[in-house]
């Protein structure tokens, strides 16, 4: 099996890449690559740049936001399947939280960059991936608001 | 043959003994009446009903080998003329026929609709069984029962003079014992035939069958003709076997209309018709117009349809019924739950023509049990009888231990204590009373053989005086009270507990029995959500749950330091990595109101069935004996009718705003 194939078919297997066209996951896996995480290795750094978007294959990432006075807070895991970096597909974004890995973590990571010029000229890919950032982004909305809700108190 | 009054069972005393050589006699009788006769005769290798004119037109001595998708005709080897049961044909061909002019309406100089008068035969029909009395009686409702009836029909009924037979024979795939409408003919009759070795026992069910039966050559029985008769019914009785479950399939095939067999019985089902043009209660038709060539007269034809074309539930915008599993469901659920509903009775009346005369040897009784089976009942443990179940009163209990659970959760260990409280269920609670403090509700975190554990979160001021208790102090518990968990929900299912917060503690419990009956359910999963890491209640049981794999353990937090490794999000998040078929799972879940809301929301998303989901619900409790109405929602009281409720019980009551 070759390098793509081998990420498709990881793909397959999260509910991130699922139901993408093939022909959107092929073109993910050509402008990807396949990178490792060792627990406590940061991946984005809060307030920098957003350089890089990801699909976390396995392990676990931990989105991390400073609390003055109380330091960094994990305010969302990320789990196998669900994207990480979402803000690279916008220009000149910067990174809303720290992604730590907090497992031995496999992920997709597409340099934002590439990522936002293969959008602009290949319709097709923008018309596949777009809904699905949507998606994801609209998953984290409806957890936030629940977890603004504080429903444990 | 409808009369006024409804014709009464025969008794013994009227019973008349007509030998077989002088069955001529009888039909003799009923064509000088002025009737055509109509019975069984031999056609196409089969025995249909048709004019009969005289007795050796009967099948006398043959018989019949039935069974799903077979009918053969054998020769008996005796001259018995009604040795077999019941044929292709029925007679709604004859109080409905397959084909029937309605309507005629007319172009010249104007628009014209005319009905043709209603002008019927007068027929006798001979060797009517009784299932197909059954039948005629389950027509009669659909067409004279309601607002809106068939005139048509109710005069080829009036004019048909009814001579029954005893069934003394059956077929494999005869089952009227199960829809209770036979083998014997209990009614509905003008003459009833019972044939014995050398004729017929006769009984007179109405004044029109007394007139042609006085006709006849009879003679008193003997008491062993008499016998014989009655034997005869017995043994097919007993040849029926044990009657098929058939009580409450209407209900259970309404539970059961996403069942993935419709799938798999409309894979074989060929959708002929053929069921239901043999079936004798059948009664959908279609209109079909017919008009001359100038168009002048047109004339409406009514000829029986079927359920199964393709067109029958089709509009101009699309078909409501475009699968074959929909149309096979509709047949089914029609004769078998859906008629009950409209007519008062099963469509279906056991004479099993649907299954010989199906081409793929469809047998209606294999895919009802297939689909709607019997559900053993479920022995369901009954709750004991509670200590100190009156206002005021209280039973004492020692603490032993305590154990910080949280920064503002504490485990009370509870002994010296009434039997009652250690027979307690999962899911139950107690009213714990302290002197000087409001007596408060708390739910039984774990049941032992000598002890009960209660979790309390010091929320308010009893709460906040038990979690400062130190042991050896006594404590007043009323009960065990409410409802438990119904843990034979989830028998031969995925078991799916979901736990918010200190909702754990009346899941504790549950969660400890699905894992000691482990073998009973298909997987036992618990999904628990807690504020923060330091928030989860019960550590230790929740790591030894980890380690084990009677039980799949998942564990999020609302938000975390950078210690904690684990799942960061909302509980819901967690029902993600569900891989069960949803529809087999049962739910149990506790939280905060909100978060058993959204959580209810999310898996009735991901198709658990509502009535699989059990919640339990806190109220404002001050007795837990249903008399101080403080928890009062909607028709219950939370304490004595839950706190835990199936959701379908609950209906619109659950999380309604204001209640």
């Amino acid at each position: 099996m070759d390098e793509n194939a081998s990420v498709i078919s990881m793909l397959d297997h999260t509910w991130f890449g699922s139901e993408l066209a093939p022909e959107t996951q092929e073109k993910l896996a050509s402008l990807g690559s396949i990178m490792s995480f060792r627990p406590e290795e940061v991946i984005l750094q809060e307030g920098e740049e957003s350089i890089e978007f990801g699909i976390l294959l396995s392990g676990r990432l931990a989105l991390r936001t400073l609390v003055p006075e109380r330091g960094p807070v994990t305010i969302l895991s990320v789990e196998p399947g669900d994207v990480f970096g979402w803000s690279a597909i916008l220009p000149e974004a910067t990174a809303h939280s720290t992604v730590v890995a907090t497992e031995p973590s496999k992920a997709l990571v597409i340099d934002g960059m590439t990522l936002r010029a293969a959008l602009k000229s290949d319709h097709g890919l923008a018309a596949g991936l777009y809904p699905r950032v949507l998606q994801a982004v609209a998953r984290r909305l409806r957890a936030t608001r629940l977890q603004l809700l504080d429903l444990f108190t | 043959m409808i009369s006024d009054s409804i014709p009464r069972p025969a008794s013994a005393a009227r019973q008349l003994f007509l030998a077989r050589s002088d069955f001529d006699a009888l039909i003799g009788a009923l064509r000088a009446s002025g009737r055509t006769v109509i019975g069984p005769t031999i056609r196409d290798g089969a025995i249909v009903y048709d004019e009969i004119e005289s007795a050796a037109m009967l099948p006398a001595g043959m018989g019949d080998e039935q069974s799903a998708g077979r009918y053969r005709l054998t020769d008996r080897g005796d001259g018995l003329l009604f040795g077999y049961t019941v044929g292709p044909t029925s007679w709604k061909r004859f109080t409905f026929p397959p084909q029937l002019n309605i309507a005629e309406a007319r172009r010249a100089g104007g628009v014209a609709f005319d009905q043709p008068p209603v002008e019927v035969p007068q027929l006798a029909f001979l060797g009517v069984r009784a299932c197909e009395i059954a039948a005629l009686a389950v027509q009669d409702r659909v067409f004279l029962g309601g607002q809106f009836t068939d005139e048509d029909f109710r005069a080829r009924r009036k004019a048909a003079l009814v001579v029954a037979v005893q069934c003394t024979t059956y077929s494999s795939t005869c089952f009227c014992s199960s829809m209770g409408t036979g083998p014997a003919v209990r009614g509905g009759y003008d003459i009833l035939l019972t044939e014995i070795e050398d004729g017929f026992v006769v009984q007179v069910g109405s004044p029109s069958g007394a007139a042609i039966v006085t006709q006849l050559p009879t003679r008193k029985p003997t008491h062993a003709e008499t016998g014989a008769a009655i034997d005869s019914v017995e043994a097919v009785r007993a040849g029926l076997g044990e009657p098929l479950p058939m009580a409450g399939v209407d209900e259970r095939l309404k539970q059961q209309l996403e069942n993935p067999h419709w799938g798999v019985v409309a894979d074989r089902c060929v959708e002929c018709g053929n069921c239901t043009m043999a079936c004798p209660t059948c009664f959908c038709t279609a209109s079909v117009e017919r008009s001359d060539m100038e168009g002048r007269l047109s004339v409406t034809e009514r000829v029986w349809d079927s359920c199964f074309d393709v067109n029958f539930a089709r509009v101009a915008g699309g078909d409501f019924r475009g699968r074959p599993r929909d149309r096979y469901r509709q047949w089914l659920t029609h004769k078998f739950s859906s008629w009950m509903d409209q007519f008062g009775s099963f469509g279906c009346v056991g004479c099993g023509r649907c299954i010989a005369w199906c081409p793929v040897a469809i047998d209606v009784r294999e895919e009802l049990e297939a689909i709607a089976p019997v559900v053993p009942p479920v022995e369901r443990p009954v709750a004991v009888e509670p200590a100190a179940a009156s206002p005021g009163a209280f039973s004492l209990a020692r603490l032993a231990s305590v154990k910080e659970e949280t920064v503002d959760t504490t485990t009370l260990t509870l002994m010296d204590l009434d039997p009652a409280f250690l027979a307690a269920r999962p899911g139950q609670f107690v009213m714990v009373a302290l002197p000087g403090f409001p007596t408060v509700p708390i739910s039984i975190s774990r049941i032992g053989t000598t002890s009960i554990e209660l979790s309390i979160r010091a929320v308010g001021a009893t709460s906040t005086a038990l979690t400062s208790l130190h042991p050896g102090s006594r404590l007043g518990l009323r009960g065990p009270l409410g409802t438990f968990w119904p843990i034979e929900d989830a028998y031969g299912r995925h078991a799916v507990v979901v736990a918010g917060g200190v909702g754990l503690a009346p899941l504790r419990g549950l969660v400890e029995a699905l894992i000691a009956s482990r073998d009973r359910f298909e997987s036992v999963t618990l999904y628990y959500g807690a504020r923060t890491p330091e928030d989860r209640l019960f550590r230790d049981d929740l790591a030894r749950w980890t380690t084990i794999k009677a039980i799949d353990v998942a564990v999020t937090v609302d938000r975390a330091g950078v210690d904690w490794k684990g799942r960061v999000g909302v509980v819901t998040a967690l029902f993600d990595m569900m891989t069960q078929d949803c529809s087999r799972v049962t739910a149990y879940v506790v939280g905060p109101e909100r978060m058993m809301q959204a959580s209810v929301q999310s898996l009735i998303a991901k198709g658990v069935p509502p009535d699989r989901i059990c919640v339990s619900m806190e109220r404002h409790m001050e007795c837990g004996i249903g008399l101080c109405g403080h928890c009062q929602t909607g028709r219950f009281f939370v304490c004595k009718d839950g706190p835990v409720f199936r959701l379908s019980e609950l209906g619109d009551l659950y999380v309604r705003e204001g209640l």
